[in-house]
């Protein structure tokens, strides 16, 4: 702790290098360790001190952090998948049986990058219900929010265009189902098919589109948003702290060094969860199929699982309706949510009050018995195209459809003011868990219950996909 | 630092541990593992490219290289030792590219065939290492078994009275050639094949001779057609251009079609044993041995004096003016030869009389099992052959001629679980959700 600079010969190499290192050496009380925070770039993401609360684990869970930490592994392997990998069609699929077959630790690095970018998808939602569960997208954190959204929607990028990289009959069917949405998009979904696929179908120009959009523009953007994320966090005064149940005023804040406690708890989840991702992908091998073949479409052909929910909706509906109109209202709601819910009292209060975990709780019972309800019914009882040959389908199997799913959510929420005097938060958190559970619940009959021709069928029943 | 945050940091400190020694001893186990990771990994990509190469060997070589690459005619067998020791890179170039001055075309979509170099790499290993009984196995699944040898010969009776047309001898020559030469793929009598089409056909007639000289000495791109200038002279395409363009004058069957078994396997048998208690059981009876709306398939008479193709055809195209209709259009060429594979095992126990069925189908539910109690062990006795040997056909039979199993037999309990699984989940939340509500009101 001298400024004294010591002189060549009194100290060895190694201890030279130590010094360089850490110039004050390790610390050895709470000042040196909080200095050490503040003085590391990476380390400086932390606040010198942590508040206890903040850091107790069922609170966040640790759903940002295992985020960050998947995206570090699929940054890592990503980097060495692209070594042995050429994106051109039909070498692409001859790389990948060449990393599976012939290249030591290939298989491995290709299931962790596989596992983690699915994992990936789940964990991120999970974070955005955690958040929007505990109301920490209020003031002054809505900005963050919509970073984290689009982030969001940036991950389902990345994972979407790096489905079509291994080029088997999985990649290439799911992508043409998947981009096939884009063309209903009005007025301009042709140019923007084309400009995305790089021609009128899906070929090796779109492989080369999505290979170079995969590796370099969607990473990029992630990591710029991820720092952009992390730094807000910090401006916005850290994790909201957990409160009790009707708890008003703000909670006492006992605080302690970041370091050793949250780096250590950090560290040891980092490891824990990532040896649990490598046993997994050491058990379970990413699915490869043949290679792609345009002149073969299996049946049923189904577009990546994130998005059954989706296509399962576009069976329902107009594709107007079914594939833009409502993910495009999700999409706006959910960016918008901390500009309508903005009751500053129940932050860090899972489910907002007593009310709102009743309602949460009948939002999700009912939308489980009310979706598969529904799906059954517009599948083997409406038929409004065939009752109205004379309209237009975007009314017959758009609106209409739009309009008996439509009036029953308000009435609900109708429903939620008269018998219960929701407020607005409360509002909010019913319609959203009922919408969120009912498009779980898609997703799962869409991958689960859909079979060839997209007819229902049990799923422990499903007859073998054919060509 | 109190207890319990010395009891955490403690719990910390080992599952910290336990996991740094998961990563360390998983990872060293994977790698002990790896070599015979990659060895299987490379068998179960090999074994994957075999099935794929047998389905396209089937598709696209068995009408010339034979069933299972024993080679016909001219053409030379794909499943000898020669081959398999061939070097990579040559194979790939002879399927890739044909072979000059033989019928062998390019088959590479770069020189205008239908196979991706993928497809090339594939059929390679099949020559290299593959199993040419499953190949057999699987070109009859199929339906696709080559069933005109890749020449024939034609009636000599017929060809005679050919030379009594108009420039007969040039005809007589085309359809020497065309027997020799063309027929595997264009068929017996020039009706078409599945892999090529009728040229005994009036939209073909009228086609002008340069036009047909010119797909026949250069073939056609993009289609199995080669170009035959280096096979036949100059000469030898004007006899066949002027063959096509009379075809309507030359008498039909000069060139029969020759009576080859369709070969079967495990597999097209069980299916044509289905196929048929699902179509033809009704008519012909559970076991064929006929019924007063159809007649008997199961007896000796039939079976020795009808070949298969004669089966095959009468199915695909029916009996005009019987109640036999035509089953061409509901099922697979692969489908209906199943069916004639299947009718045909019944030769060897064949009865000389049948004892024919009651009625169509049996009438109605409960006189159906009445039927079948009363008849059946009277055809076992009087056909003592019968029972024996045909434990698939009569099995099927007697599904076929049961009741419908009640709901009960069907019904799959799963539903049921999954039904109130799914309900009681969700009313024990609205019920939950609906108790908190009553009991606790909002404390603001």
């Amino acid at each position: 702790m001298t400024d004294e600079i010591p002189t060549p010969e009194q100290d060895s190499m190694l201890d030279r290098m130590r010094e360089r290192l850490i110039p004050d050496g390790l610390p050895v009380d709470d000042r040196g360790r909080m200095r050490l925070v503040v003085d590391s770039l990476i380390l400086h993401l932390h606040p010198t001190k942590v508040p206890v609360t903040a850091m107790n684990w069922t609170h966040s869970w640790g759903l940002g952090g295992l985020s960050a930490l998947l995206m570090a592994v699929l940054g890592l392997t990503g980097v060495v998948l692209q070594n042995n990998y050429t994106p051109a069609a039909p070498q692409a699929y001859l790389d990948i049986l060449e990393i599976n077959s012939n290249v030591w630790f290939g298989e491995l690095v290709r299931n962790l990058h596989h596992w983690s970018a699915n994992l990936l998808i789940v964990v991120a939602v999970l974070h955005l219900i955690r958040v929007f569960a505990t109301g920490a997208y209020r003031p002054p954190r809505e900005l963050n929010w919509l970073v984290g959204v689009a982030m969001l929607l940036l991950v389902v990028a990345a994972n979407f265009t790096g489905y079509l990289l291994p080029w088997d009959q999985l990649a290439f069917w799911a992508i043409t189902v998947g981009t096939s949405i884009i063309n209903y998009v009005p007025l301009i979904g042709n140019w923007m098919g084309k400009l995305i696929l790089g021609g009128p179908e899906v070929g090796a120009n779109t492989l080369l589109n999505f290979y170079s959009m995969h590796i370099s523009l969607i990473p990029l953007m992630i990591f710029g948003l991820m720092m952009y994320h992390f730094w807000r966090v910090r401006k916005d005064g850290g994790l909201t702290l957990p409160k009790k149940l009707d708890q008003v005023d703000e909670p006492k804040v006992e605080r302690v060094t970041t370091i050793p406690h949250l780096v250590r708890r950090e560290l040891v989840f980092a490891i824990g969860a990532f040896s649990l991702l490598l046993i997994f992908a050491m058990l379970v091998p990413a699915p490869l199929e043949g290679i792609a073949n345009p002149d073969i479409s299996p049946n049923p052909a189904k577009a990546p699982w994130y998005f059954m929910g989706l296509q399962e909706l576009l069976l329902h509906f107009h594709p107007l309706v079914g594939a833009i109109i409502l993910p495009g209202l999700a999409i706006l709601g959910i960016f918008l949510l901390p500009f309508f819910d903005i009751n500053l009292n129940s932050v860090g209060i899972y489910f907002r009050s007593h009310r709102g975990r009743s309602l949460t709780l009948l939002g999700i019972g009912m939308a489980l018995i009310l979706t598969p309800l529904w799906v059954l019914l517009d599948e083997f009882v409406l038929h409004w195209s065939l009752w109205l040959p004379t309209w237009d389908t975007l009314l017959s199997n758009g609106l209409i459809p739009l309009a008996i799913v439509l009036v029953p959510i308000i009435l609900l929420d109708e429903w939620t003011v008269r018998s219960f005097h929701a407020d607005t938060e409360e509002r909010v958190l019913f319609i959203s868990t009922f919408l969120f559970t009912a498009f779980v619940v898609l997703t799962i009959i869409g991958i689960f219950f859909r079979g060839p021709g997209m007819a229902l069928y049990w799923a422990w029943n499903m007859p073998a996909a054919t060509h | 630092m109190n207890p319990t945050q010395n009891r955490i940091r403690l719990f910390e400190i080992l599952a910290g541990l336990l996991a740094t020694q998961l990563v360390v001893f998983g990872l060293g186990f994977y790698m002990l593992n790896e070599p015979v990771r990659i060895t299987e990994s490379q068998t179960q990509i090999l074994h994957v490219q075999l099935d794929d190469a047998m389905t396209l060997y089937a598709q696209n070589c068995s009408v010339c290289h034979g069933l299972e690459g024993e080679g016909i005619g001219a053409t030379p067998a794909l499943n000898q030792a020669a081959l398999q020791t061939m070097a990579y890179e040559d194979l790939t170039k002879t399927i890739a590219r044909g072979r000059y001055n033989t019928a062998m075309p390019a088959w590479s979509k770069e020189d205008g065939g239908p196979l991706s170099d993928y497809q090339i790499s594939e059929m390679v290993s099949l020559i290299q290492s593959g199993d040419w009984n499953a190949t057999r196995d699987r070109v009859v699944n199929l339906g696709l078994a080559p069933l005109v040898p890749f020449t024939t010969e034609a009636d000599p009776a017929l060809l005679a009275e050919v030379a009594n047309l108009p420039n007969g001898e040039t005809l007589q020559t085309a359809v020497t050639l065309f027997a020799a030469n063309c027929v595997a793929c264009h068929g017996a009598d020039g009706l078409g094949t599945g892999i090529a089409p009728a040229l005994n056909d009036p939209a073909i007639r009228e086609k002008t001779a340069e036009e047909l000289t010119r797909t026949v000495t250069l073939g056609s791109a993009g289609t199995l057609m080669a170009g035959w200038s280096n096979v036949l002279t100059a000469e030898e395409i004007t006899a066949l251009v002027t063959l096509v363009q009379r075809w309507d004058e030359v008498p039909a069957g000069i060139l029969p079609a020759p009576n080859v078994p369709i070969p079967t396997t495990e597999e097209s048998i069980a299916l044509g044993g289905q196929l048929f208690s699902q179509n033809c059981s009704r008519c012909h009876g559970p076991e064929g041995q006929g019924t007063q709306r159809a007649p008997a398939l199961n007896v000796k008479a039939f079976l020795t004096d009808t070949s298969d193709l004669a089966i095959q055809q009468i199915v695909t195209n029916g009996v005009p003016g019987t109640a036999m209709p035509v089953w061409g259009d509901r099922m697979t060429e692969a489908e209906i030869q199943a069916v004639v594979g299947f009718i045909r095992q019944w030769e060897a126990t064949a009865p000389e009389i049948a004892v024919p069925a009651k009625g169509g189908g049996g009438g109605p539910p409960w006189l159906r099992n009445n039927t079948q109690s009363t008849t059946q062990p009277g055809a076992q006795g009087t056909t003592s052959t019968q029972g024996q040997g045909q434990g698939q056909g009569q099995g099927q039979g007697q599904g076929q001629a049961q009741s419908q199993p009640t709901w009960w037999q069907v019904f799959d309990w799963r539903i049921l679980l999954l039904a109130f699984g799914a309900l009681s989940i969700s009313f024990t939340l609205i019920f939950m959700g609906f108790e908190s509500l009553r009991r606790r009101p909002r404390i603001k």
